[in-house]
């Protein structure tokens, strides 16, 4: 089945990108590959710079494609895994790559404007404030859904010494390039080489012992509970490694980018790419000569009510956002790859086809979610008894959904293939993380900086980021602000969607295939935020405790927040769309 | 299909492959790194920014024999200082 499930969205990804988006490329937007593209005309030698569609086409998927398409379907699952295959596969086909393809043509079609610009010449001043205040809030959630879900990973003991020594190699591959002048094929080997050792390393028994021992450090064993939170007990090892994991985006943020964020990363890409094929290859060899079990264990259907997170609509929709659609993507569309774009015809394999490319990644998440539901060893991963409840950390499905189609290739044993999966997952998030926080730290100097001087410190705006993302970390239940999260990204898609549509109308374009997949999402987003605004205020009237009804707060109040604001800038764009769509008549009828 | 054909293909098949791995792996270290040139440069105008105006602050000897390294990057210059900024711009 798992085969099937793979080659059926390999199948969708081909169809839609032949058969709707070239269309919609060739007769609607009618990219011209002789067109003088931003790159081009504004090249600066530095953001406005042209690169080749391929070399694009790699950095647009490594920049899109982190927790969201991994984690999301790990959870949807709950619902049963055939809606969050179709909410997949509907999903990309008719809004994700219409989202990542379009705002990279927006931004490339005016002059390079990323999000802020577009809102501004598109909507109004004031859309520009309110997308700036919603994008603080939506990276906030991001820092806390993220950071989550590293924390947890890091409580495995078999995950944080292979991570800190690739770190360390990553600090070395820095070293060796920038300061050494050292050939990169030589850094690279060498440096991969050590980490690949330092997570074998962190298998062993004296590494996990020391990690045991530190997990234990607050007295009681590993499952030491601090306190309760919404939803379950904030246990030690998580409130510790969380700690950890905001160290490590903190020097990424403070450092310079070439000392830490950018070495790191390049080592960590290499099993980002190891585990990416040999997973994807592991699935077919399982397929075909039974190394692991494919049969998927959750049934096709569960429910239509997941008692703990909600109904199927809008719930799911926001549950599952990166690999169907992600708001995300049109900030990396806008303000990276639009600039780079040498071709306007480059724009189609680019963006729509990293946006296809992640849905097959995201129908992996799926595979490895479905086809497992318990360990050998009797440990419980959905709980069959109790509506197929997610019982650990999506870290923790990812790992071992590594560990089982790793294990074809001679020398990778589970140990080492759940290690290189939670390094794979915790890689992916912190580097999305440590680039938020960055920006996080520039927008606070921006915003605040003139009336509070000290915002212009990059110390003082990268540790208040911290402290609210602690926060979100320590105060609410993950899959609660996996849920809220996963709302703001599919709310900003919507925005994305609603510009896109107001700027084809100004241009006299047809805007439906943009226009009706900015309604959903806007319809289905705003429900679900009010949805667990209302659950969270519902839920602190019950005597649980303080750290309970404040966890409730925080995403009650951020859930309405975002809500609100969403609200706001769909009247103005509406007002926009209905004046473009007069202007391009009266231009028409000229 | 010829077989200078076939060469041909293979050769723009791996040559897509190698930039794809590029784009991955070290598009944004190539990237950061210009940002860090621009920066540089940037610094670099304003000593010889003097002579460039015709008013010399530096002893023009030094100015002047600079003058030659600046004059091929104003063009791309003027583009980054004059160009409108918004926030979301530092997102990538």
């Amino acid at each position: 089945m798992a085969a099937v499930v793979l080659l059926i969205a390999l199948a969708v990804a081909y169809v839609g990108y032949k058969f709707y988006a070239v269309k919609i490329d060739r007769q609607v937007i009618e990219a011209n590959p002789k067109k003088a593209t931003p790159a081009v005309m504004y090249n600066d030698g530095v953001d406005f710079m042209p690169a080749s569609g391929s070399v694009l086409f790699g950095y647009q998927f490594k920049s899109i494609a982190a927790l969201g398409p991994i984690v999301g379907p790990i959870v949807a699952v709950q619902w049963g895994w055939l809606p969050a295959f179709l909410w997949l596969m509907l999903g990309v086909l008719f809004i994700g790559w219409v989202q990542d393809y379009a705002a990279a043509m927006m931004a490339m079609r005016n002059d390079g404007l990323t999000m802020g610009g577009l809102a501004y010449k598109f909507i109004s001043p004031r859309a520009r404030g309110i997308l700036l205040a919603f994008l603080y809030f939506y990276l906030l959630l991001i820092m806390g859904a993220f950071g989550a879900v590293v924390a947890g990973l890091l409580s495995n003991p078999v995950v944080p010494i292979g991570l800190l020594i690739l770190t360390l190699a990553g600090i070395l591959a820095g070293q060796m390039t920038y300061r050494w002048k050292m050939d990169l094929v030589m850094t690279t080997i060498v440096t991969v080489l050590i980490a690949l050792i330092g997570i074998w390393l962190g298998t062993t028994g004296a590494a996990q012992d020391i990690v045991k021992a530190i997990n234990a450090m607050a007295g009681t064993g590993d499952k030491h509970i601090l306190y309760n939170t919404p939803y379950g007990p904030m246990t030690w090892p998580k409130f510790f490694w969380g700690i950890v994991a905001l160290a490590f985006c903190y020097l990424g943020s403070v450092l310079p980018i070439w000392r830490f964020a950018q070495p790191v990363n390049y080592v960590s890409f290499w099993f980002v790419a190891l585990g990416l094929v040999g997973s994807v290859l592991g699935v077919f060899v399982a397929a075909l000569f039974g190394t692991t079990n494919v049969s998927f264990q959750i049934p096709a259907f569960v429910t239509w009510n997941q008692p703990k997170l909600g109904w199927l609509w809008p719930m799911l929709f926001v549950t599952i956002s990166c690999g169907a659609i992600s708001g995300w993507h049109s900030l990396v569309s806008t303000a990276g790859t639009a600039r780079q774009l040498e071709k306007e015809t480059d724009a189609l394999p680019v963006g729509a086809g990293a946006m296809f490319t992640e849905a097959v990644l995201a129908t992996m998440a799926l595979i490895f979610a479905a086809t497992a539901i318990a360990k050998p060893d009797g440990s419980i991963l959905y709980d069959a008894k109790n509506m197929y409840f997610l019982k650990t950390g999506a870290g923790g499905i990812w790992m071992y959904g590594m560990a089982r189609f790793l294990s074809w290739i001679p020398g990778i044993s589970p140990a080492m293939g759940g290690a290189i999966g939670a390094i794979f997952l915790a890689v992916m998030a912190l580097t999305v993380m440590q680039l938020v926080l960055r920006f996080m730290r520039v927008a606070s100097a921006e915003l605040v900086g003139d009336k509070i001087p000290a915002f212009k410190n990059p110390h003082v705006g990268t540790i208040v980021a911290i402290l609210f993302t602690f926060l979100i970390l320590w105060t609410a239940f993950w899959q609660r602000i996996w849920v809220l999260f996963g709302g703001a990204n599919q709310l900003f898609a919507g925005l994305a969607l609603l510009l896109i549509t107001i700027w084809l109308a100004s241009e006299g374009r047809k805007y439906a295939w943009a226009f009706w997949p900015a309604v959903f999402m806007y319809a289905t987003t705003v429900m679900a935020l009010l949805v667990v605004a209302w659950k969270s205020f519902v839920a602190m009237g019950s005597a649980k405790g303080a750290a309970f009804a404040f966890g409730n707060a925080v995403a009650g109040l951020i859930g309405l927040f975002l809500a609100i604001t969403a609200i706001v800038l769909a009247i103005d764009g509406l007002k926009s769309l209905a004046k473009a769509k007069q202007k391009a008549a009266a231009r028409a009828g000229d | 299909m010829t077989e200078e054909e076939k060469r041909s293909f293979l050769k723009r098949m791996l040559q897509s492959i190698q930039d794809v791995i590029y784009g991955m792996a070290s598009h944004d270290m190539a990237r950061q790194a210009l940002k860090t040139r621009g920066s540089m440069e940037h610094l670099f105008i304003l000593i010889t920014m003097g002579d460039l105006l015709g008013v010399p602050i530096l002893p023009p000897y030094y100015s002047l024999r600079l003058l030659p390294y600046v004059v091929p990057q104003i063009s791309t210059w003027k583009r980054r200082m004059l160009r409108e900024r918004d926030l979301t711009d530092a997102l990538a």
